[in-house]
């Protein structure tokens, strides 16, 4: 097997989760799917790490974990202020805003 | 296995182990379905499980690429931490908050899914075109050689020592946001025991603490209200106790089942606040 | 299996551990100041909203965000002369970084003026009293006069400003992810925390924060595919292994192709600015106006710089993209602010069409188109800082007067503010003797001049269209009978009354002046990026 077929599996993971974003309506469904898509770039940095034979592209996944965790924190502080107020964290009630 | 994995990586890779191959042919599958069942799945918490199927099977593929530290940071921070508040969300948002499947904007879905085919396929076969041309990894036996966590210690703190500085404004920047959305600072001042004290008396009715239920009642039980020392009971007390187990008082025979326990009690105790339901 | 492999060389390593020492590289924190003087602002500011007394704060935090604000100008000003790459290559310290630089603390120090204001009405300003208050709840009513401030609205806006500020400076692509986060997380925040119509601005910043969230996940794969190819993040090293033929191009456009998208959502570029006109309404205004400004600055300098340096030998490969989107951008953004009602998502739809214009400047892919959209990105940020904070003093009894039809007559209301209104939509639509037609002209004649004749045709016709809708709203004020429903212009708001004065009286003499300026940009642009 070459290790460049991890690069395969980490772009259908990475569709799938941009797929899902624009599926779903459930915004937490859709803060899980910009994580797999996230997650799914960090397996295409660690194979490129190894491809590249430097250990950059781990440092790399690393700091997306940190930036990812921090993410988190915000967005759904965020979602549940919105899900407070409603009672629903679907995306389409979300319609005030619509034109 | 691993003396075997040491010997290939002296060179480069073309082709992995058997073992790394059988792993990942046995995982990768499962890692697409998780990853499908995450999108699919109506129930959101069903979800948030397969996603943390999925990122298991992401922290083994990480160790088998040589990237121990990041195959358990990603079980313990992704899995552990971040897929935790999630599931923590999603149970205080309600579980049975499953998702609507109605459609509302037409023609959204067919046309997402075509994108999604799209992108797939511009991704998937460029890299398969790159994949047949023969790619070699250098492999990380070289940089690893000194360990993977020190090699990871000795790059962050040097080539990115700025961005392992200023990551940690991000950290910051999510305390603080988390503390503006969360917490809600006392507008009115805090009401002191004195201020507590003054009301009571300038409202007048009751000044002494109410006695619990069952205070020198001759059974204990929280639903019996308190007895006074001088016989009789207390008609403000175990007011609480009471509504504690209404569906006892509910049916019917409540009332005589508190007052036989309560004998020699001048007045039966469902001439209380009990009754008034 | 790996793992063991580790496990098992552990304890020599261990002992390589302790003789080698790691030589920390220098940076050069004189270079770093500006940066350093905002992340420090900020921090204090967090420390002084832990302890400090409400009351005591609400003065204190502006002071200090401004006087943050201001050091750090000075700093820029300073290292003017300073070209270098430091921190181990991680930020590059240039003419154009230090320009933008520059403009991204006076729009902050503008938009820090307008969030200051606490005398539009009853109310206390445009940031909310606690954001941990639901709408609809008891509290939520008494909240909407109360005189308390969300006042850790002041550090986010440093760190967001700091953010910005490393973006445009950042030499890889790794503190560019980093600081788009930085720019970016705060602003999500900041987006909720309107005073008035709770609801709008909660669902503004959660739409802001998926979209967001979504594209910056773009970029972090297109960062991916951009390091498989060449080996490195840093934009330099990239362009040298662009330089070179090899087999795998295909990551390398992969890469730019997704970090393209990652960053044009940032300026609002079409097809990703869904998300600007629903958060620049439900943002509180002033929040919109430092948004405005700064993030286009700010997304605007690293789109140069990536272009510029790390592609700039795949010109001929993503200028056709870039054709593209610019046309798209002009198009639908006058189009579509055609058919606005609501003046803060006119005004989004203008800005998009800006970052259409702006994008020409991009497109001529030369020095003068460079210098053009530096000049251009000034002219634009203090115009738009103007017109938001306008927007801000127009109100009815129920916060601001949104909608158009409650703006009809306002020349005959308060002349002096529809005119300054009526000015800064002219510069917006590019008439002459206004900064706006001087930044534009600059940006096309840089476009023909690097054969994008074709572009420049369409940006001509959409700023007719855009020019309409300008004008209607000026007939409008100018030339109908008020409603009766008519809004009330604040009286003494004197801090945004300053912000507006700057805003108009920059965009005056960027119009009739622009030499000064457009020679900063220039030399600016003619030392070029470092790398």
């Amino acid at each position: 097997m070459n290790p460049s077929n991890y690069l395969i599996l980490a772009a259908l993971l990475f569709t799938i989760g941009a797929v899902g974003v624009l599926l779903r309506r459930n915004a937490i469904v859709v803060f899980m799917c910009v994580e797999l898509m996230l997650n799914a770039a960090n397996l295409t940095l660690v194979t490129f790490s190894r491809i590249n034979g430097t250990l950059d592209g781990q440092i790399m996944a690393f700091f997306v974990m940190v930036v990812a965790a921090a993410e988190v924190v915000i967005g759904l502080a965020i979602i549940l202020t919105i899900f407070r107020t409603r009672r629903s964290a679907s995306v389409d009630d979300v319609n005030l805003l619509k034109y | 296995m691993s003396a075997q994995i040491l010997a290939q990586a002296a060179g480069e890779i073309t082709r992995t182990s058997t073992g790394e191959a059988a792993t990942f042919w046995v995982l990768a599958p499962v890692a697409v379905l998780a990853a499908l069942g995450m999108v699919l799945a109506r129930n959101a918490v069903h979800g948030a499980l397969l996603l943390v199927t999925n990122f298991f099977c992401l922290a083994v593929f990480y160790l088998l690429q040589d990237a121990p530290f990041l195959g358990f940071v990603q079980i313990v921070v992704y899995t552990g931490a971040i897929m935790v508040l999630f599931l923590f969300v999603l149970m205080l948002v309600g579980v049975d908050s499953s998702d609507s499947l109605v459609e509302t904007l037409r023609g959204q879905r067919v046309a997402a899914i075509v994108l999604g085919v799209g992108f797939a396929g511009l991704l998937v076969f460029p890299i398969g075109g790159v994949i047949n041309n023969g790619t070699t990894a250098a492999g990380l036996t070289a940089a690893n050689d000194g360990g993977n966590i020190q090699a990871i210690a000795r790059l962050l703190f040097t080539d990115y020592v700025l961005a392992f500085e200023i990551v940690s404004a991000l950290l910051i920047i999510a305390a603080v946001g988390a503390m503006i959305l969360g917490h809600r600072e006392r507008v009115d001042g805090k009401v002191t025991q004195r201020e507590m004290l003054r009301r009571r008396f300038a409202e007048g009715g009751r000044v002494t603490p109410i006695p619990g239920p069952a205070v020198y009642a001759r059974p204990e039980g929280t639903r019996l209200p308190a007895g006074l020392p001088g016989g009789g009971t207390d008609p403000g007390a175990g007011q609480g106790a009471r509504e504690g187990c209404g569906d006892i008082e509910g049916n019917g025979d409540g009332d005589n089942g508190a007052g036989a326990h309560a004998r020699g009690n001048p007045r039966p105790v469902g001439a209380g606040k009990g009754t008034d339901r | 299996m790996s793992a063991t492999a580790s496990a098992i060389a552990g304890p020599q390593v261990l002992a390589q551990g302790a003789q080698g020492t790691i030589d920390v590289p220098a940076i050069q924190y004189s270079a770093l100041s500006p940066i350093l003087i905002v992340f420090g602002v900020a921090l204090a500011g967090v420390l002084v909203d832990a302890f400090v007394p409400a009351k005591a704060r609400r003065v204190i935090q502006p002071l200090l965000a401004a006087a943050g604000f201001v050091a750090a100008f000075v700093a820029v000003v300073l290292l003017h002369a300073r070209r270098q790459v430091l921190a181990a290559g991680a930020l590059a310290i240039d003419g154009p970084t230090l320009f933008l630089e520059g403009a991204i603390l006076l729009f902050a120090l503008l938009a820090v003026l307008l969030v200051a204001e606490r005398r539009l009405d009853s109310s206390g300003g445009a940031i909310v009293a606690s954001a941990a208050i639901t709408p609809g709840s008891p509290g939520a009513t008494a909240q909407r006069s109360s005189a308390e401030v969300q006042t850790e609205a002041y550090p986010l806006m440093a760190f967001s400003a700091a953010g910005m500020l490393l973006f445009v400076s950042s030499n890889t692509l790794l503190i560019m992810f980093v600081a788009l986060e930085i720019l970016s997380l705060p602003l999500y925040l900041l987006t909720g925390l309107a005073r008035r119509r709770r609801l709008l601005s909660q669902e503004a910043a959660m739409k802001y924060f998926l979209l967001g969230a979504f594209s910056s996940a773009f970029f972090i794969y297109g960062l991916a595919f951009v390091y498989g190819y060449a080996g490195s993040v840093n934009l330099g090293r990239i362009a040298d292994a662009a330089g070179t033929v090899g087999a795998n191009d295909t990551y390398l456009y992969l890469g730019m192709a997704l970090l393209g998208i990652g960053l044009f959502f940032k300026i609002g570029a079409v097809p990703f600015h869904s998300w600007t006109p629903d958060v620049y309404q439900g943002a509180p205004t002033p929040i919109t106006a430092f948004m405005a400004a700064g993030t286009k600055v700010a997304a605007f300098g690293a789109l140069l710089r990536l272009f510029y340096v790390s592609f700039g030998g795949l010109r001929w490969d993503w200028r056709p993209i870039v054709w593209i989107i610019a046309i798209l951008t002009m198009v639908v953004g006058a189009v579509l602010a055609l058919t606005q009602r609501d003046i803060k998502r006119m005004l989004a739809y203008s800005a998009i069409a800006h970052a259409g214009f702006l994008l020409t400047g991009l497109a001529a892919a030369n020095s003068d188109g460079l210098s053009g959209s530096l000049f251009y990105l000034v002219a634009y940020g203090f115009t738009t800082i103007a017109a938001f904070g306008l927007v801000t003093l127009v109100r009815t009894g129920d916060g601001e007067a949104s909608d158009l039809s409650q703006w009809q007559g306002l020349g005959r209301r308060s002349p002096v503010l529809a005119g300054i209104f009526a000015f800064l939509l002219l510069a917006l639509a590019g008439i002459p003797l206004t900064s706006g037609f001087t930044g534009k002209f600059a940006v096309f004649e840089a476009a023909i001049a690097g054969d994008a004749t074709p572009l420049v045709v369409v940006a001509l016709v959409t700023s007719a269209i855009a020019a309409f809708f300008y004008v209607r709203v000026i007939v409008l004020m100018f030339f109908q009978e008020p409603g009766a429903d008519g809004p009330i212009i604040v009286t003494r708001p004197t801090l945004t009354y300053a912000a507006v004065g700057i805003g108009a009286v920059v965009t005056l003499l960027l119009g009739v002046a622009p030499q000064p300026l457009l020679d900063l940009a220039g030399t600016a642009a003619t030392s070029g990026f470092v790398r």
